[in-house]
């Protein structure tokens, strides 16, 4: 109320003080008329009522204090002030307010990303208690859990696994979960509705979207009847897909689409904007949900992990709760089946953490990253005011003379650096929006939700925040100074003007700061960029470029024999190998760096020794196609058919960690005890299967003629050509279609691109660490030559008298140049000490680098000195060319 | 205290009319800058114990009348018990044994 008053009284300040005064002449004139009639003279009668009244202009002074004007209006003034001062220095006011926009820009955009991805609440209601649920391995070198997935990460010691699906309903039975649902990402060809295209779907249990908090638009949720074996195919599709696909007909609801070949009926139709959480992060749309209805001797067989689980915590209940509820459930379950379980327990973290995942890393750094540049803008802007108050001594101790108070003077300059940091802040969040745009235009694929990333009011408070906790800082060490000047000191060195010992001081530490702060960026990127060479000089021991991979997912309701799986793939590599520009034509279950199968083989039989290498099905032409060379014996041929003798190729990692030093020519692999043994005919090269971040493993290539006993599917085929391979693409797809015109082409990248889009998100992070280094270099120097150029320009009569006393250029260049050499070396030895701290905090984002990596370390410091030096030549020169004439005038 | 016991004596009062009263009912004893009253007024107006509205003397001059709210009215309540007990342990004391 009382604030309300102020307020109203404020905005009507100008009526309030006319009337004051008129109340109080009225009073006066009263009062006169009064003593007039007691009998004093009319003029002695004025007089005497002013003297009763007291001092009005006090009074008047006293009320508008009280309504708490006065501040108001000498902050105003100070604006004002600062804004005037400001703008006849249009030079100073552009840097200082670039060189903060620079750093608030950057960090804005990168705390949007950061915000979108690992901050803001999940699209879900209440999804603070939605969790993420998975299994760990903690004997990790166990690895015949995997049959088809690979394991999905490591965490500490243990490693990461999907879920098996007759565990889920142990966990379900947990007190801490409301619900428990999973999920699993299962592309589906979807046919009859004009070309046939492989579309991303999942399959889910009947609860998943209830445990979400989503209902559908139209229609209903599956029932539980419906996610059982052989239950009525009922499909949940999104609003995209009823938009583009069903051209969102009323009737949508009930109607019959294809999937795979078989007809599911449209049960439900998802809201609009509905992202899964196997969504994020994903470029491709999801469009269709089908039950999981997890077949019989999956709900008992608890060795099979193979699907992703989220569960909703009850209200009040925290993750460290259930997870201590949880391994209760685990160590019973071990109890029970100490065979699948023994070594398995269940973990949570919050959904919206574990989707972040990797992303997260990188960002964090570049968070710290574009934090430090915000420090080394914040070191120049306070650097540059210094030398601008320097300048302004003499203006603050004739004020000071005058009367003025430390404190007002002090506010003054505070104000005025709080005007460059409301500045600086407004054209950072421009500049930051525009990065932004550019960031997530760059974005590799893979990071959650960054696509959303945007201004809210968090990235808005935070900017602001960090704006004003900037013009706070940088604006304080002037402030400081100039309250602490000595009048008459400052005016006896009248217009001159030294910046003062402490000044000086003061400068040359923000300046060593501000070096050390960039060399640390530098080193950063400097490691990123030695770990992203690294990874890019790996040999992958394949040949990427003029091939091209497609996926062919042959469904099981029309291809339920490995054998017209293989008829098919037989019948396009021969259709394909005539086309012309095709050099060589191949099929497997999955080229390289697309996947994988790796299983358990024994050696000779010998069944004491299990060893696990990849095992993958491949076509004779794999290895020319892939350009991987045979080193001894035979490759795979046309004359190993099913009814052969079941043969295999190895690579040399087979030989070098799977045989003890024996040659792998002559012995045999087999599977189970029960299937044949497989020859081995050949050695080829080694190659890194996984990408050049992955290891180099022991490979098994069987005959794909010969893999109808293991449960490998063959679904990739790829094309060398002798031009552009990209340019085949449409004429593979008609081939394909003439063998069978429901048969989707999908995933088709080049060799190269596959390659490109493995080291994207390494790339991209090295880029802006790169970028970011870059930013800080050059602020640095700026810093550096400001300082240099101002302090030789303090010392030009000092260099004049050097000059006239017979001191030749050269020496006055070194001096300048050993001031500077001190400053760089100092802020040098600083910036190491800072690095060799800060870069641990990096050493999970490096490949082959260590964090101490003293190649990065001393490019970092080279490259930092050159420039600094060339920096400070430029004062130093001028320095050096002084006219002592000019100089010794100038006192 | 003087003030608001003016107000809560009269009907609205304007400043010169308020400074009157109280040196006439005090019958002089009570002298200061009559100056001092308007940051008075002021401070009590911006604490809500008086309002004040403009409106015309008998000569047709522009004044701003003054008049007790509620709120004013409790406060005098709580100033003048206040006064009456610091009053009556001064008279205490002073009372000869």
């Amino acid at each position: 109320m009382k604030l309300l008053r102020r307020i109203a009284a404020w905005l009507h300040r100008d009526d309030e003080t006319r009337g004051l005064r008129e109340e109080m002449e009225l009073h006066l004139e009263l009062r006169a008329r009064k003593l007039h009639q007691a009998g004093l003279a009319p003029a002695d009668a004025g007089f005497a009522a002013r003297r009763q009244f007291g001092n009005a202009a006090v009074y008047q002074d006293q009320i508008s204090a009280l309504w708490g004007w006065t501040m108001w209006e000498r902050f105003l003034q100070d604006l004002r002030h600062g804004i005037r001062m400001l703008v006849k220095a249009p030079g100073f006011t552009a840097i200082t307010v670039l060189t903060l926009a620079l750093g608030l820009g950057i960090n804005t955009a990168i705390f949007s990303a950061v915000n979108a991805v690992m901050l803001r609440p999940l699209p879900y209601p209440q999804s603070e208690r939605l969790v993420s649920l998975w299994e760990e391995n903690t004997q990790p070198q166990d690895r015949r859990f995997s049959s088809s997935g690979s394991p999905v990460g490591s965490a500490g010691g243990s490693q990461r696994t999907t879920v098996s699906v007759a565990n889920i309903a142990d966990y379900a039975r947990c007190a801490a979960f409301d619900d428990v649902a999973s999920y699993a990402f299962v592309p589906v060809n979807l046919t009859g509705m004009g070309t046939p295209q492989r579309i991303s779907g999942e399959k889910v249990t009947w609860n998943y979207f209830s445990v979400l908090g989503i209902s559908p638009v139209e229609g209903r949720a599956f029932l539980p009847e419906e996610d059982r074996p052989g239950a009525n195919p009922a499909v949940i599709v999104t609003h995209r897909f009823w938009q583009q696909r069903l051209g969102g007909a009323a009737d949508a609801l009930g109607r019959s689409i294809l999937l795979d070949g078989t007809p599911y009926r449209v049960v439900g139709i998802l809201p609009a904007g509905f992202q899964s959480p196997v969504q994020l992060g994903l470029k491709e749309p999801i469009e269709v949900y089908r039950t999981a209805s997890y077949a019989n001797d999956l709900l008992v067989s608890r060795g099979d992990h193979e699907v992703n689980v989220v569960a909703r915590l009850k209200p009040g209940v925290s993750v460290a709760a259930a997870q201590a509820a949880l391994n209760g459930i685990s160590a019973s379950l071990g109890k029970q089946y100490p065979d699948s379980n023994g070594n398995f327990r269940a973990a949570i973290a919050p959904l919206r953490d574990d989707l972040a995942g990797s992303a997260s890393q990188s960002l964090w750094a570049l968070l710290g990253a574009s934090g430090l540049i915000v420090l080394i803008a914040c070191v120049n802007v306070a650097n540059l005011l210094m030398v601008r108050a320097a300048g302004r001594r003499h203006e603050s101790s004739v004020r000071m003379a005058l009367g003025a108070g430390r404190l007002p003077l002090m506010r003054q300059l505070m104000t005025e650096s709080l005007v460059i940091a409301a500045a600086g802040c407004l054209a950072g969040v421009v500049l930051g929006r525009l990065l932004m745009f550019g960031l997530t235009a760059i974005a590799p694929p893979g990071i959650p939700r960054i696509e959303s990333a945007g201004m809210d009011w968090r990235v808005f408070a935070v900017s602001a925040a960090l704006a004003l906790t900037t013009g706070l800082i940088f604006g304080m060490a002037p402030a400081w100074h100039a309250s602490q000047a000595q009048p008459v000191e400052a005016l006896k060195t009248a217009a001159r003007g030294t910046g003062g010992a402490a000044q000086v001081r003061w400068r040359t530490a923000l300046t060593v700061a501000e070096v050390a702060l960039s060399l640390i960026l530098l080193i950063g990127a400097g490691l990123l960029l030695r770990s992203f060479s690294a990874l890019m000089g790996v040999n992958l021991g394949f040949r990427t470029d003029h091939a091209i991979a497609m996926n062919i997912n042959l469904p099981k309701l029309s291809y339920p024999e490995a054998s017209a799986r293989l008829r098919f793939f037989q019948k396009l590599e021969e259709r394909v190998r005539t086309l012309p520009g095709v050099q060589s034509a191949a099929y497997a279950n999955r080229m390289p760096m697309r996947g994988g199968w790796s299983s358990g083989i024994f050696i000779d039989g010998d069944a004491d020794r299990e060893v696990e290498p990849d095992f993958q099905a491949v076509s004779p032409g794999y290895f020319e196609t892939l350009g991987i060379p045979l080193l001894r014996g035979r490759l795979l041929g046309a004359q190993d058919t099913a009814s052969a003798t079941p043969v295999a190729v190895v690579n040399q990692a087979f030989a070098r960690q799977l045989m003890e030093g024996r040659d792998p020519l002559g012995h045999t692999v087999q599977h189970e005890s029960d299937t044949p043994r497989i020859s081995i005919v050949g050695i080829v090269n080694d190659i890194r299967r996984a990408g050049k971040e992955g290891e180099i493993k022991p490979e098994v290539y069987l005959c794909a003629a010969q893999t109808d006993l293991y449960p490998v599917q063959l679904a990739d085929f790829a094309v060398r050509t002798a031009g552009d391979p990209r340019a085949l693409v449409n004429a593979i797809s008609r081939e394909v279609w003439a063998i069978d015109k429901d048969q989707p082409v999908t995933n088709v990248r080049t060799m190269d691109e596959i390659v490109d889009q493995a080291v994207a998100q390494r790339r991209f992070q090295t880029l802006l660490l790169l970028i970011f280094a870059a930013v800080a270099v050059a602020l640095a120097i700026v810093g550096i030559y400001g300082v240099l150029t101002y302090s030789v320009g303090q010392r030009l009569s000092e260099l004049g008298i050097r000059v006239a006393l017979g001191a030749p250029p050269s020496a006055i260049l070194g001096l300048v140049l050993r001031q500077a050499g001190a400053l760089i070396a100092a802020g040098i030895a600083l910036g190491l000490a800072g690095a060799y701290g800060l870069t641990r905090f990096l050493e999970d984002l490096l490949f082959q680098v260590k964090s101490t990596d003293w190649r990065a370390y001393a490019g970092a410091v080279a490259l930092l000195a050159v420039v600094a030096v060339v920096a400070a030549l430029i004062p130093a020169r001028r320095g050096a060319r002084v006219d002592p004439a000019v100089a010794l005038r100038q006192e | 205290m003087l003030i608001l016991k003016t107000l809560a004596r009269n009907k609205p009062m304007h400043g010169f009319a308020i400074a009157e009263f109280i040196l006439e009912t005090s019958s002089g004893v009570l002298q200061v800058e009559e100056g001092s009253l308007y940051p008075a007024l002021q401070r009590m107006l911006l604490k809500d114990w008086i309002s004040g509205d403009w409106g015309k003397t008998e000569e047709n001059r522009r004044a701003r009348y003054y008049s007790l709210t509620s709120e004013g009215r409790k406060q005098l309540a709580r100033e003048l018990d206040r006064y009456a007990r610091v009053s009556q342990a001064i008279a205490a004391i002073l009372q000869p044994v």
